[in-house]
């Protein structure tokens, strides 16, 4: 009785080890690309979202943040709303988002006259620091500041197009829709909530991810999708943003 | 107790392994045969032959750097394309090959799991986060076929659709080793 099961459960066991390797898909895959020919690798960012590293640029201490911040509220305003629709508001930005941007101001990645010689003292603490207290401001604005956001509303049939390509995107060109990493809907690592964004600066950002001046997207889904948005496209995704309808469900303005 | 009471017990104890394993070999096999390419140990790849990519540092290091995406020529006349899949978009999202010559596709994650398939050819590869999938493409044809992603990956699943170009071999660009081709947009 005793070695009938040991048999059995031998059999259980080689079975599951053996089974896969039976099938004729599975044959190992030839693994040594070989490195002759490769061109030297151009790294969009050094950043790399090990998770040490989402650890280190999500627990910073906001109250620090607070006090790190007094310099940023020239451009960037008290409450992260920018009075300049050009520069970005910070209110409510992902704590990751913000903390890639400083490293890759500082590492050059990014350019920007501004940002890089600000963003270059600051150590990688302080850069969570201040993601830390950015993510926690409210993204509606106190309407007694001095802002830029919200921006006025676009034309319902821009804003119906940008809602489109926000909620389905375009399959046939393969555009993913935006709120899919974006916000509200799903978020990618990384990747910044739009909810309350200038339109002039996520206009910006699309041509400089379409010309490549900007590069520092990780595995360049930026780059391609900007890349595959016509102008108009652009300006109606901007418009849509930067008027705050990025809070609200886009399907609110799709056309029934 | 008496001996024969521990027997009985030893008896059922052995049962309820038995059973235990039984169940574990009804949802592991099925598990196992769809799922292998998921699996990520040090033991399974050595089995395997895989090397272990890691899925966070692809832009940094190793094969999948950006600028060695795309299609790129071998000494021995064949062709490597290099693709990463991610949420939401195959990179680079429009490739191109040549007809009618092996092209060994090798794909990655960068994510989740994913899997790639050319409409109307009958061929589809999966892909998953630390491991290589490798397979060969041979399309007699000039055409353009779009690349659906066929895994569900998230809320852009359906709009993860790349693009593949063959073109005729003969008027296919000849590739200096270092080179690397594709249409995508910038």
């Amino acid at each position: 009785m005793q070695s009938c099961s040991r048999v059995l459960l031998l059999t259980c066991f080689s079975v599951l080890l053996i089974a896969p390797l039976m099938l004729p898909g599975c044959s190992p895959t030839p693994s040594s690309p070989r490195a002759i020919g490769q061109p030297p690798a151009r790294a969009p960012s050094f950043v790399a979202w090990k998770s040490e590293t989402v650890l280190e640029a999500s627990h910073g201490d906001a109250l620090r943040g607070l006090l790190l911040a007094k310099r940023c509220d020239h451009c960037h305003g008290s409450e992260g709303f920018s009075a300049n629709a050009n520069i970005p508001n910070l209110a409510g930005m992902e704590r990751l988002a913000f903390w890639k941007e400083m490293e890759d101001f500082a590492s050059g990645k990014r350019n920007s006259e501004v940002m890089s010689s600000i963003a270059a003292p600051l150590t990688r603490q302080d850069s969570a620091d201040l993601a830390a207290y950015y993510s926690m401001l409210p993204t509606a604005a106190d309407p007694l500041d001095r802002q830029a956001f919200p921006q006025a509303a676009t034309p319902a049939a821009q804003s119906a197009s940008a809602g489109r390509l926000i909620v389905l995107g375009d399959v046939g060109r393969g555009i993913p829709p935006c709120q899919a990493c974006h916000g509200p809907v799903g978020f990618k690592t990384g990747a910044p909530s739009l909810a309350a964004q200038n339109a002039d600066y996520v206009l910006r950002q699309l041509r400089d991810f379409a010309s490549g001046a900007r590069a520092n997207d990780i595995n360049m889904p930026m780059r391609s999708i900007a890349g595959l948005l016509t102008e108009e496209e652009r300006q109606a995704l901007a418009g849509y943003y930067g008027s705050g309808l990025g809070r609200l469900p886009a399907s609110a303005v799709l056309p029934k | 107790m008496s001996g024969e009471a521990i027997g009985a017990r030893r008896a059922r104890a052995r049962t309820a392994v038995l059973q235990m394993l039984i169940v574990l070999l009804i949802v592991g096999t099925p598990l196992a045969m769809t799922r292998f390419y998921e699996f990520d140990s040090p033991l399974w790849r050595a089995l395997m032959g895989h090397r272990r990519v890691d899925p966070e540092t692809l832009h940094l290091q190793g094969e999948f750097v950006e600028n060695n995406l795309g299609t790129a020529r071998e000494a021995d006349g064949s062709y490597t394309l290099r693709m990463i899949a991610q949420q939401y978009m195959f990179v680079p999202h429009c490739v191109r090959i040549p007809a009618g010559v092996p092209v060994h596709l090798r794909l990655t994650s960068a994510d989740g799991a994913h899997a790639l398939t050319i409409v109307g050819l009958d061929f589809l590869l999966k892909a998953a986060p630390t491991s290589v999938t490798q397979a060969t493409l041979r399309i007699a044809h000039a055409g353009v076929f779009p690349m659906p992603c066929a895994e569900f990956c998230g809320p852009g699943h359906l709009a993860m659709n790349a693009r593949l170009e063959v073109v005729p071999a003969e008027r296919f660009q000849n590739l200096q080793p270092t080179d690397r081709v594709n249409c995508a947009v910038p």
